[in-house]
Order: structure tokens, then sequence, then C-alpha cells
């Protein structure tokens, strides 16, 4: 199966990409069940992170090089996603201290799923233009349950922020280390 | 330089994008919709009055059917197990929640709800009912709470919009909601004792939020230059070493 995949990386990339949209969909819709939230976002995150396995670390972009940049990379997106947040603090909903732990594996997942394994199967299949465009639309449809349908601009802002740097820096650790910034904020 | 370029870009938009909405960026872990007060506190803005509810309860073979009734808005939910209602004589039971406007007087207390009128035309019998966890009797009353004020400790009634009000317990259910069983209905808020420390103080945590990203900023610039001083020196280091080879090997060609 993994090798018929290999070799066809469009069908790679469409099942990679069905996996984490239902992956993603179904961990909204568990976690509104009664004291599901924590462990829906847990086991969410864990699926999301399997994709982990379709590729090399350094495919990932979690390669060890340059590894102090790529941390305050990740410290210098963490304040731009929070930066509108923080502007007008008044009004900043601030997560629970339960979801906290399940908040970093969810973002951590979603990372690695997004920017790692499905920006790399989309890479391979149409080059880096479709990686950016495809997980950014497909990162953007994995909020529409979880979102109202007016912050999903911004969603969408933020996963292509998120790819853009991907593809410029070829790094994944900077995206994981501002997304969890940014998700034990808000 | 065209990389840069793109990644400035995509900054300027995801900025324009977040301010666009409120907070900004967010992963759907807290709720999104704002609180909507009868008396909103002074950091409020654009606050939306909150809305009432109504639920008739059928009544089948002398029972009264579960169900919940609850505000249009979602702030208050009251949940009826089978026969929690005293249904003699009646076909259909009717319940009306209610924002108390203007707002009633609580000394002592910190409501961080609204006060709601939870009104029935038959009442409830007393069956045990299981809310958040805790066993009680009655009917289960959940409140959701603003995420901008400190978490409530109790839930608190009273059979007038002014008090005495007496706390009914409760504790933590969803995210931002706090529920408690009630054996009467009445007037609800939840909220703490004037001057109690609770264990989420919000309104102080929503202050470290700016002090966090001024932090990162900071930290970003004072590592950076460092870190770029490094980089270049070690890729002009790099250059010169290459530039050297390049010459040993052109004085073997030429011998």
């Amino acid at each position: 199966m993994s090798l018929v995949l290999s070799r066809r990386p469009i069908l790679r990339a469409a099942v990679i990409g069905g996996y984490v949209l239902v992956a993603e969909w179904a961990r909204v819709l568990i976690s509104t069940a009664p004291n599901a939230a924590a462990p829906a976002l847990l086991l969410g995150g864990l699926a999301l992170a399997l994709t982990a396995f379709t590729f090399a670390p350094e495919r990932l972009g979690l390669g060890r090089s340059r590894l102090a940049l790529r941390i305050l990379g990740g410290c210098a997106l963490g304040a731009i996603l929070l930066l509108p947040a923080a502007a007008r603090s008044s009004a900043v909903p601030l997560i629970p201290a339960g979801l906290a732990a399940a908040a970093v594996v969810v973002s951590m997942g979603e990372e690695i799923a997004f920017r790692g394994a499905l920006y790399a199967a989309l890479e391979d299949a149409g080059g880096a233009p479709l990686a950016i465009v495809g997980s950014t639309a497909l990162w953007t449809a994995g909020h529409a349950l979880s979102h109202p349908p007016e912050f999903l601009l911004a969603v969408a802002a933020a996963g292509l922020l998120l790819a853009l740097w991907r593809w410029a820096c070829r790094d994944l650790v900077a995206p994981i280390l501002g997304h969890v910034i940014a998700d034990l904020a808000l | 330089m065209r990389r840069l370029a793109l990644l400035l870009a995509a900054t300027v938009a995801y900025m324009l994008a977040a301010w666009a909405v409120a907070p900004g960026f967010y992963d759907g872990f807290t709720p999104v919709q704002p609180y909507n007060w009868v008396c909103p506190p002074f950091h409020v803005a654009n606050n939306q009055a909150p809305s009432p509810g109504h639920l008739d309860v059928k009544v089948i073979g002398g029972s009264s059917d579960p169900n919940s009734a609850f505000t249009e808005d979602g702030q208050v939910v009251v949940g009826f197990l089978p026969g929690a209602l005293d249904s003699t004589g009646k076909t259909v039971i009717s319940v009306d929640i209610t924002p108390v406007s203007p707002c009633p007087s609580h000394k002592g207390l910190t409501f961080v709800t609204n006060v709601y009128h939870i009104t029935a035309d038959a009442p409830l019998v007393g069956k045990t009912i299981n809310c958040a966890n805790h066993t009680g009797v009655g009917a289960c009353v959940v409140m959701a709470y603003s995420d901008t004020v400190p978490a409530p400790s109790d839930m608190y009634y009273s059979a007038s919009p002014n008090g005495p009000w007496q706390s009914i317990g409760g504790g933590d259910a969803q995210p931002f909601t706090f529920a408690a069983a009630t054996d009467k209905f009445g007037y609800f808020a939840a909220g703490y004792p004037e001057g109690a420390v609770t264990s989420r103080s919000r309104s102080g945590a929503s202050q470290l939020l700016p002090i966090a990203v001024a932090i990162l900023i900071v930290g970003v610039l004072v590592a950076g230059i460092p870190l770029a001083v490094m980089n270049r020196r070690r890729g002009a280091r790099r250059a010169h070493d290459d530039a050297d080879e390049d010459e040993d090997d052109e004085g073997e060609d030429s011998t």
C-alpha cells in the first residue's frame, strides 16, 4: 500500500488530505459531547501527529540544523499570531488551565499534519505553490466546524503565513512553536 | 529576498484579517461568543442584551417529559429528567427563563453572570439528578459565564430579585459554564463572595498577554541580533574557505 502511494504522489496527497480533514472534523464533533473537550483534543492531536510516519523528519521540516534560529523563528511567529489579540487584551479569552496540555498536543499535531505531511505530499505532487495553497485551503476547511464563518479569513491568513514560513525556511519547528505559543494563550 | 517579501506580505495580510475579528488568531478552545450582559462590566464594549427562553414540557402518561429549557443565546440551560415536574392535572408545563433587568442588588457577593428568573407553572418534585458530576435533586441549572471575568465558586438562589441570596453550590461543567441542582424555581446567578480570591482570576490573567507578547518580541530582537551576526560570520568564513580552496586548486592546475 505504502509503495503504491509513494509511486503516486497525487493519490498520496489525496489520502493524507482526506485523513487529516476527517481527523480534524471528528475531533471537533466529539469535543462537543459533555466532558469530552480535553480527551477529544488529546486524541485528535495524536491522530493528526500519526501523519509524521509518512515522511522522513527532514522532509517534514524537522531537521536539527540551525535549531536556535528555528526556535527564535517560532517565538517570532507566536508574537505575530498573538499581536492582534494582545492589542485588545480586554476582549481576550484565555484558555482554561485544564485544556493547556491538550492544546499543546493538538497544535503540534495540526502542524505535523498540515505543514508537515500534507505540505510534503502536495509538494511532491505539484511543487511548492500547490503545497502552500493546498495546505492552507485544507487547514481552513479543517477549522470550518470549530470556528464561526467570520473567523475563517483570519484562520486562512494564519495558515498561509505558517505555510510560507515552511516553504521559505524549509522548517516546521518554528510553525510548531509559534502555534503552541498562540494556542496556550487563546 | 523574494521569500522575505512574501513572508512580510503574509504577515501584513494576517494582521489585517485578524484585526477584523476579535480576538484574532483563535483555535477554538474557549468560547468565542461574547457574554451578553444586562449590566456589562466597564471593560466590555459592544454588549448585546441577553435573551430569554421558553419551553413547553409535555406531560405524557401523567409524567413530565425529559427536556431542557434554554435561553436563545445559550447562556442558561435548565435540564429536567422524566417526571421532574409535578404534572398533576396538566398536559403541558410552561417553563420560562428571563434575564432580570435592572440588575438586582447582591451585597457581599460578586456575580459573574446576569441574574435570571426561572419560573414554571408546576413545582419541581425533588427527583434525584446528576448535575455536573454532583448529585442533587430537582433540575440542573447550567449558566455560561464570561471569559473576561473571574470564574464563579458558587451558584446563588433567591426567592426575590433583591435577595437574600443563598449558595446552592455547584461546579464547573463545560469550560466557562457553571452548573448546580435546584429543587425550586426563583432567581439564579453564579458568582463568589466579595473579596474572595477565585482559582482563575481571568481579569488579571488577561493583562499577561500583552506582557507575554512584548517579552517574545524583545527576546526575538535581543537573541536574533547575535544569532544573525554569528550566522553572517559563519557564512563569510565558509565563503573565504571556499575561495582559498579554489586558489589552491588553480595553483595545482598551473603547476
